[in-house]
Parts: C-alpha cells; structure tokens; sequence
C-alpha cells in the first residue's frame, strides 16, 4: 500500500492548497477526519473543487452528489475511491 | 403615503419559447420545449448539453448578443408608444460576456473592441434608442435581477418619482454561465425536469423580456403589478436556504405589499429550476404559506431552461399572459410529480379563472423576489404604501484608498496628498477573520471590510436589515481567473469557487451572511455612476421599513481587465482601487448628519443638462448657502466634457466655494464617488476642509453642507448636510 500511503499525502497537500485552507497544515488532516462540516471548515463549495482538481489530476470523475457524499467521507475514502478508478494509478 | 397604481403598458419577450408574445403563447398552448445542445459556441472536446438557446443568430449586428435580445425585447415592449420612458431599469448579469470571452482568449488588447462590456452598455443602449434622459438602473442579482429591476419600477411609479418605466430584464448564453453552472453540478444532462421526482438540475439559458409600466391606465391594460416583495437567505453564496425561509419571506412581503392575502393567489409561476435543492426549498415555503388553500402552481423552465437574470421578465411576461388569457402554463418536463415537494403541478396548459398570480424569482447570493400581478383592478389608488425617497441618516462610515483605511485617508487628505493607489490583500483584509474569507478574492474582501468599518464605526448595537452594492465592474479577479483556467484546460476544468464569486453580487451576499441581513440584497451597477445608483435604490426601497441598512460603492482594479474596460484607465497608469460604505437610516426623527440622492440623469448629446441640476437643487441661491464645499467627480474618459459641465454649472451658480476635483486624490475607478461621500462626511464631521485647497487654515464648514457632483456622460448630484 506504498502508492496508497503516497496518494494521500498528495491528497491533503492538495486539499490544503486549492481551498487555500488557513492555519491548516497537510499533516493536520487526519485519514479518517470528516471532510465536510467538520473542524476543516470545509463546505459544499470547496468539495465541488476538490471534484474539479481530482478529474483533472488522477481522471477520476465525481460527477452525481450520490456518489460525491460517500466518496468525501474523509480522506481514507476519498484515497480509495480514487486508487480503484483512477487510469493513471492502477496498474 | 397611498402610491399610483402600476399598469403593463406594453409587453416584449424573446426567450428560447419564440419571439413576440404570440409565439410565445403558441409555445405553452402546445407545450414545447425549447431545450436542445447548444450550438451557439463550441464546447472544445465536451459533449454538448442541453440548453434553452434562442434560436436567432446576429451575424450583422456589432453588438453583443444581450444587447441584441434586449433590442428586440425592448422594440415590442415599446412598440405604439411614443413618448420617452422616464426610466429604464433593467437586470443584467452577463452583459457582453460572451464576446468579452472571445476577445480575452485571441488577447485583445484594445479597450474600444470591449467598450460593450458592462451590464450598464445594454441598459444605456435601450436607454439612448428610446430617448430616455431619466434614471437609467442595471441590478445585478443573478437569478432574481429583472424581477427586483420590475420593483425598482413599481417604486418609482409608485412614488411619482416616473411615470412611464421601461422594466426588464436580459441575458445571453456565454460560456461562464454554461461553464460555471455546470461545474457547481447543477446542470441536468437530459434538459430540466423541474419538480420531477428523478430532476437533476437546471438547464441555462437566454432571453430577454421587457414591460413598459404606466402610473396611466391604458386602453387596453393586460394586467397589474400589485405588489413585490424581496429578501436575503444571508445563508449560502449558491445554496437555497433548505426550509426555504427566504423565500417564505419573499412571498409573504410581496402579499402584504400588494395588500392581499395568500388566499387570494389563484396560479405561482415557480422559480422551478429543476435543481433538488431549488425546488424542494420553494416547494417548502410555499406549503408553510399556502397550508390548505394551495394554488395552481408550474414552472416553465422546463420548456425555456433558466434564462438567469431575464427569468424574472419573461416570467411576469409569461404570468401576464396567463392573467390575459385565463390558462396557466404546463409545468413541461415533469414526468412524475416528487411527492416530496407535495405541489401538484399542472402538467398541462390549463384553462381557470385567475385574477391575481404570484411570480417566484431566486438566485444565488439567495437573493429572492417575488411579484405579484392580477387583471386590471378598478381605478383608484394602490393599495400599498409607496417608500419615501428622502435624505437617509448617517449612522457611520468608513473608505478604503490607496492610503489604507478611513483613518489613513482622511491624514493624507488633511496633508494635501493624494490618496491613490492599490493597498494590499493582507491590509485590506486586517478586520476581517482569515478563516471566513479564504475563497474570497479583492473585491468581496474590500466590500466586507468596508461593511465591516462602516458598521464599527456607527457604534451602535443594531445590524442592518438590508444592503444595497453599487459597482462598476463587479469581481475582476475571479472572472478572469475562472476565464483564464477555462482555456488554459481547453475548456476542461473550470472553478467552480472563482464562478461562485463572480457574479456581480457575490459580495452583497457575503454581507447578508456576516450580519444576517435578511431584508432586500440588491446590486447595481452604471460605470461611474454606480454608487449613486445604489443610493437611489437604497432611497427608493429602504424607506419601506425603518430598519437600517448599509450603502457601498466598491471597486477593485485589476492588472488586466481594469485598463481594458474602464476607459478613465490608461495602461501603464499606477492602478487605484477602495470604495466607500455608509451604515444610515431611513428614520428622520433624531436630527444629524444626512446623505441624499438630489439628481440622476444621462448626459451625453442632452441639452440643458445643468440647468436641470441646478434645478434639482433648489436653484443657484440655495446652492450657494447650503454648501460650504463642491466635490467633483470627474472620470479621466470624460474630462473635456466634464470641465464644461462643471464650468457651466459654477458660473450659472456663481459658487465661490472651494471645488474639490476628487478623482486627482482618490486615483480612477468606478465607484471613487463612494470615497469622495466618506470624505465629505469626515469634513463635515470636523467642521473644515483641508487648508491647503487654499494654501492656508483648514476652512471652517460654518455648518455648510458638501455638494458631490458626478459629470461625464451621467450628471448626479448627492449632499452631505446637517439636519
């Protein structure tokens, strides 16, 4: 689970700078925090970014809220949801 | 007070349904739709999808597309009438956007080739074609801009300030709209389906609909505005409120307005988009106001899409037409009523009785205003009480220039020096928490420091109800950084944070959010003149209750856009930005320092333009005892015929009086008028102003008021007085 360990750390440095989180650090993001609502400051607004940042980097569309609310559970879920349907990471 | 009554005079509509209001009929008689994949641009390599396109091309014209479909609006709106309107209010959200988009991505570097940019080109457009020489108003609140443009109108009718107002709204496709929406997940891939148990969205669109109001009963009326009612959600900057109690609000102000109650709503014309969350948060509303007594309800944006800012017209256009024709339209596209929503929308065209309908326009910011019409009533006074368009009380006040805060500013001032230029994100930002405005670029960051300030300053206890945002060129920086991500993706991954925060009033929103103003949120904008116009919104709709509220005039420069849109820009100048924010009250009781709106009007190729302004202040001997200071706002682009008009008026005048050409200290933008309001305050507060105008003392006030004068090709006129 090496690229598992490394895609999540990706995935907190990119959370923290494309919502231009303030006095949150990539570490402070814990695996299984809640994403949204949570002590992030994280809303609707900002996972739909997060929706555009993901298809573009890893090609994995999130496109029907069904799906976007189990995917940005938290972090580990997200990771996941990623790894198995991202073109550029399976192998 | 007991105001005119409100008469349609006249009826223009283009709309992906047809052109002309018998095309239009024949479209709802027959249910059709007018959703299909857009052609009008390309879409790079995504699939295109569905949108509620007017079917017309305009290869010939050199305008921009909204211009065009206002043109058309307007010529049957106009259409028999022969004098002039006395007003145009009209609401705009993408003005020339879309060929903006094409000259952005082939780098054009003219500013002539952008001069039909601005929201304010179209309604100063109609305005010029009609001969209209009174209030020209552009709102700007997205979804509900041409419904809160109709209650401008029905105010100033209302209140005799016109008699004849020409009332709209219009907006073409561009791709920040097909774009933006779509990356906020809100666009339904099969078309919408408003309120259909298996809805996924809206479906944009275009048009354009204009009523001509009349205080006049014509021959033949279609129909009565009775009453309009507005609100502020103050909950989300996209999402509805989700028990819809903004909209409640909204509905139940524009009943008492009219002076009915809710039984007496025969037919709503929905806002309907399609979205989940739109509709349930309407359909929520509507059962906690209707309860047992629910009225006929459908929403046609299932057969027109969302024409975004033109919904509100075409809709009191399509609601006209039900009243005249005693049908109300199918609700097109919903398969299988959401029992959720528990609405029961007639699917289709249905032949009642109906004499008053309800209109429900809502946009983002949750910005809500709801009309009400009805056949024409026996004549006679309205019912309602029309607003009282008076000096408003200055509660506080508060300016960002290039200097820093109002604190800064007026020191510089006091000193002799110019405050232009540009302050930092950082500085700008220094009273606002880091956390809240993270997503939030220059321009809602200096509106809400100002609001902020301004607030502070007053040291009062109460919030304000209500907010009224005058800009001249709406938030730069996301428009073009949602612009310029667009083609840097070929078109792929657009933001959806900067397309949230691009619309012109965005920043208002944030507003009614950080002090939970739920009372009306309207933004307007007219190039130079745009805190002025807000002012006069502000006087018009304030007055209705007597709750405070704040008045801005914000601008932000941009390194790119500013020098192609703002023609007092040149490129290469050192850029200034900041604006002007004043807490006041419509209560006249307590004695104090007052702020009024005296004259609005175009100028350009309009004859006895000053002696008009004269006028309106009571004539020249007045002038000179009421006003110890004259500051000038004379915009860069209109120099020359602004030293005309300002000489003319001094020496009609004979003003002795120091004369204060603002823009030399504030530096050039839009709204530098909001500033020069603020100063004007602080030196009447301080009884003087600056010594060095005259190389000596500061000059005592001796209690004098400060006249602001705007010149160009708009002449207004605001005071500053103690009262």
């Amino acid at each position: 689970m090496q690229g598992m360990e490394k895609l999540i750390d990706e995935l907190k440095h990119k959370i923290v700078s494309s919502l231009n989180l303030i006095d949150i650090q990539p570490e402070d993001i814990g695996n299984d925090d809640q994403l949204v609502g949570g002590d992030l400051g994280i809303d609707s607004i900002d996972i739909l970014e997060m929706v555009i940042v993901i298809e573009r980097d890893y090609g994995v569309a999130i496109d029907n809220k069904e799906i976007g609310q189990q995917v940005f559970k938290s972090l580990a879920t997200l990771a996941e949801h990623i790894y198995q349907h991202s073109p550029r990471l399976s192998t | 007070m007991i105001g005119n009554r409100v008469y349609i005079s006249g009826m223009g509509i283009i709309s992906p349904l047809g052109i002309g209001v018998l095309e239009t009929k024949d479209a709802i008689l027959k249910n059709k739709v007018g959703i299909r994949p857009i052609s009008l641009f390309s879409v790079a390599k995504n699939k295109p999808l569905p949108v509620g396109e007017v079917p017309v091309v305009f290869e010939a014209d050199p305008i921009p597309r909204t211009h065009a479909l206002a043109r058309i609006a307007a010529a049957q709106a106009m259409e028999g009438c022969l004098e002039p309107p006395d007003a145009v209010v009209l609401g705009i959200t993408t003005g020339g956007m879309l060929t903006t988009e094409d000259l952005l991505r082939q780098k054009e570097t003219t500013p002539a080739a952008f001069q039909y940019h601005s929201l304010t080109s179209v309604t100063e457009d109609i305005a010029r074609r009609y001969h209209c020489t009174g209030p020209v108003v552009t709102v700007s609140t997205a979804c509900s801009s041409s419904a809160v443009a109709i209650t401008i109108a029905l105010e100033m009718i209302r209140t005799g300030m016109a008699g004849r107002v020409l009332a709209g709204g219009a907006d073409s496709l561009c791709r920040l709209t097909y774009y933006g929406f779509h990356s906020l997940q809100l666009i339904d891939p099969d078309g919408a389906h408003p309120l259909d148990k298996n809805r996924r969205g809206m479906s944009v669109a275009e048009g354009a609909a204009m009523l001509l109001l009349t205080a006049d009963r014509p021959h033949h009326a279609v129909a009565e505005i009775l009453g309009a009612g507005l609100s502020c959600d103050a909950y989300h900057p996209t999402a509805p409120e989700p028990e819809g109690k903004g909209a409640l609000s909204a509905m139940q102000a524009a009943l008492d307005d009219a002076g009915i109650l809710y039984s007496d709503i025969d037919y709503i014309n929905l806002h309907g988009t399609g979205t989940r969350d739109n509709d349930l948060a309407e359909a929520r509303a509507i059962n906690a106001l209707f309860l047992n007594k629910m009225p006929i309800v459908s929403s046609i944006k299932g057969a027109s899409g969302h024409p975004l800012a033109a919904a509100g017209a075409i809709e009191a256009v399509v609601s006209a037409i039900a009243l005249s024709d005693q049908r109300v339209p199918g609700n097109v596209g919903c398969r299988e009523p959401d029992p959720e929503l528990n609405l029961n929308p007639v699917l289709q065209p249905t032949k009642t009785s109906l004499t008053t309908v309800l209109s429900n326009s809502f946009g983002f910011g949750g910005n809500n205003a709801s009309l009400v019409m009805g056949t024409p009533r026996s004549s006679g006074q309205s019912a309602a009480a029309a607003g009282r368009a008076k000096p408003m009380k200055v509660l506080g006040s508060a300016c960002i220039t290039g200097a820093g805060d109002t604190h800064k500013t007026m020191e510089m001032i006091y000193a002799g020096k110019p405050c232009s230029g540009i302050i930092s994100l950082e500085e700008i930002s220094k009273n606002l928490a880091a956390a809240g405005v993270r997503r939030l670029k220059r321009l809602p960051r200096l509106v809400l420091s100002l609001a902020t300030s301004a607030h502070e300053n007053s040291q009062r206890a109460d919030t304000p109800s209500s907010v009224f945002l005058g800009t001249g060129w709406g938030a730069l920086s996301e428009t073009y950084d949602f612009l310029s991500r667009l083609y840097e993706t070929d078109e792929q991954f657009p933001s959806p944070i900067d397309f949230v925060g691009s619309v012109h009033n965005s920043p208002a929103g944030q507003i009614a959010m950080k002090f939970q103003a739920t009372g009306p949120n309207i933004t307007t904008t007219g190039g130079d003149y745009s805190f002025e116009q807000s002012m006069m919104t502000a006087s018009l709709l304030s007055g209705k209750t007597d709750a405070p509220f704040l008045l801005i005039g914000a601008d932000e420069s941009h390194h790119k856009l500013s020098c192609l849109l703002d023609r007092s820009v040149s490129a290469g100048e050192i850029l200034s930005d900041g604006g002007g924010a004043l807490y006041l009250s419509p209560e006249d009781k307590t004695g104090g320092l007052y702020i009024n709106l005296n004259h609005y009007q175009m100028a350009t190729d309009i004859p006895g333009v000053i002696p008009s302004l004269i006028q309106s202040l009571g004539g020249a001997e007045r002038i000179r005892e009421r006003y110890g200071v004259l500051l000038a706002g004379i915009p860069g682009a209109f120099r020359k015929q602004s030293a005309a008009q300002l000489s003319e008026f001094l020496t009609s005048t004979n003003f002795q009086k120091p004369v204060i050409d603002y823009r030399k200290l504030t530096g050039e933008f839009a709204s530098a008028s909001a500033v020069a309001a603020v100063l004007a305050i602080n030196f009447l507060k301080q009884g003087t102003i600056p010594g060095w105008l005259l190389k000596g003392e500061n000059l005592p006030l001796h209690g004098k008021g400060a006249l602001i004068i705007g010149l160009g090709s708009f002449i207004t006129a605001m005071e500053v007085i103690w009262q």
